[in-house]
């Protein structure tokens, strides 16, 4: 009786434990749930039309290294375009992203793969998202969490306290992280450096804001 | 009718002058002198160094993307490319290999012989000391305007011409070298480089080189 007890105290343990990491995500499990302050967010990095977001690029894939420049403009509303080219000016790639839609302009034959363009689509994509519909709020001393769905993932917005500006992004499914985006913003309007960080394949994206010069 | 008249002969000014500002075509005897001028000139060159700009025009940002540096070539085959704003990154060509500084992260690419490369290389050289025109590479065709004779390369090579639509080159009339080179891609989109300060045959150290 004793040991059937024991048994069945066992099993109710495991099946809590199992139950409650399922209910909240990984990526805030250290958070504490909050309540929801607001019910959308909005990323101001690349949002400006009338800005050209221009960064020094350093791409580590695998153990190569490619550098270049990396080149954003918002066209309208809903599109952005972005340029990738060699620190000598010739374009390696030219795409146009919206969140539905993306158009290859050009793509530099050694990169044209089905691969290469949709993973490099889906993080130009969540680079340049502006908008957020916010589900759920989590935090911590540091930041404010909000969580947002897409489609059948999520992204985790993280808004430090005491700057109030967004410092990170994690882009997850239920049980892990994909990528994560680290953002350093002195400004406002933009974020000087940018590390997009893959968590399932080894790709790791830096930016790096360039001012440009005055004549 | 006389206002039709007047407007044309108003529309035929205004084009004529433009055309006047513009670029002509070089005639037969514009085309030997010219290149003999560059080419005494070039074959002359055992080094040298000069300052540039380089504008990234893109047609859809509001402004081009301004960057600048320097470039050291010394005979036969040794060249530096180095960017020193508003980023430091050099490149420099080295017995069959490509030696490459991004903001002091050293690395090499061994091209052997890579027949892209040395063209690359050449073209490099010969863009900036002016000495393309023996090259089989290329169909040529010569401009001019007041102060300034323009050449243009449309390459032939298959490989070359998916990375470049056109080569024009600017030279000054006074001293045959080159001020300007833009290098047009398939789109209106394009790389125009300014050379400033340029040093014919000074003093090249080997060490120049290392990176």
């Amino acid at each position: 009786m004793a040991k059937s007890m024991k048994l069945l105290l066992r099993i109710s343990i495991i099946l809590v434990l199992v139950l409650s990491s399922c209910s909240t995500n990984k990526v805030v499990q250290d958070y504490k749930s909050a309540p929801l302050e607001k019910t959308s967010l909005e990323v101001p990095y690349f949002a400006n039309p009338t800005m050209d977001y221009v960064y020094k690029a350093n791409i580590t894939v695998y153990g190569n290294e490619l550098t270049g420049i990396f080149i954003a403009k918002k066209i309208n509303d809903t599109l952005h375009r972005v340029v990738f080219t060699t620190e000598f000016g010739n374009k390696l790639m030219d795409f146009e992203i919206s969140e539905t839609d993306f158009k290859v302009n050009f793509i530099q034959e050694e990169l044209d793969r089905k691969i290469v363009i949709n993973t490099l689509t889906n993080d130009f994509r969540l680079l340049l998202r502006k908008h957020y519909a916010i589900s759920e709020q989590y935090e911590n001393n540091e930041s404010k969490v909000y969580m947002a769905l897409d489609k059948d993932r999520m992204n985790f917005l993280f808004v430090s306290k005491s700057t109030n500006k967004l410092s990170k992004i994690v882009h997850a499914s239920k049980r892990k992280e994909i990528i994560n985006l680290f953002y350093t913003s002195e400004k406002d309007t933009f974020a000087e450096k940018i590390v997009i960080q893959h968590q399932n394949i080894k790709l790791k994206i830096e930016l790096n804001y360039f001012n440009q010069q005055e004549n | 009718m006389r206002i039709k008249n007047y407007i044309l002969v108003l529309f035929l000014v205004v084009f004529q002058f433009k055309s006047l500002a513009q670029e002509q075509k070089m005639s037969e005897n514009d085309i030997v002198a010219f290149k003999q001028s560059v080419a005494i000139v070039s074959k002359k060159i055992k080094t040298l160094s000069t300052d540039f700009v380089q504008y990234k025009h893109l047609d859809f940002l509001s402004k081009d993307i301004e960057t600048s540096g320097k470039m050291i070539f010394k005979e036969p085959n040794l060249l530096l490319w180095q960017y020193k704003k508003p980023y430091s990154y050099s490149i420099v060509f080295k017995n069959g290999k490509i030696l490459i500084n991004d903001e002091g992260k050293k690395s090499a690419v061994d091209i052997g012989n890579s027949k892209l490369f040395g063209k690359i290389n050449k073209l490099i050289v010969g863009s900036v000391s002016g000495d393309l025109f023996d090259d089989k590479e290329f169909s040529i065709s010569y401009f001019k305007n007041k102060d300034q004779n323009i050449t243009k390369f449309i390459p032939k090579d298959a490989t070359l011409k998916k990375y470049i639509k056109q080569i024009e080159l600017t030279f000054d009339k006074v001293d045959a070298t080159v001020v300007q080179v833009k290098l047009l891609e398939s789109s209106a989109d394009f790389t125009r480089i300014v050379l400033k300060n340029k040093v014919i045959n000074g003093k090249v150290d080997e060490t120049s080189f290392t990176n």
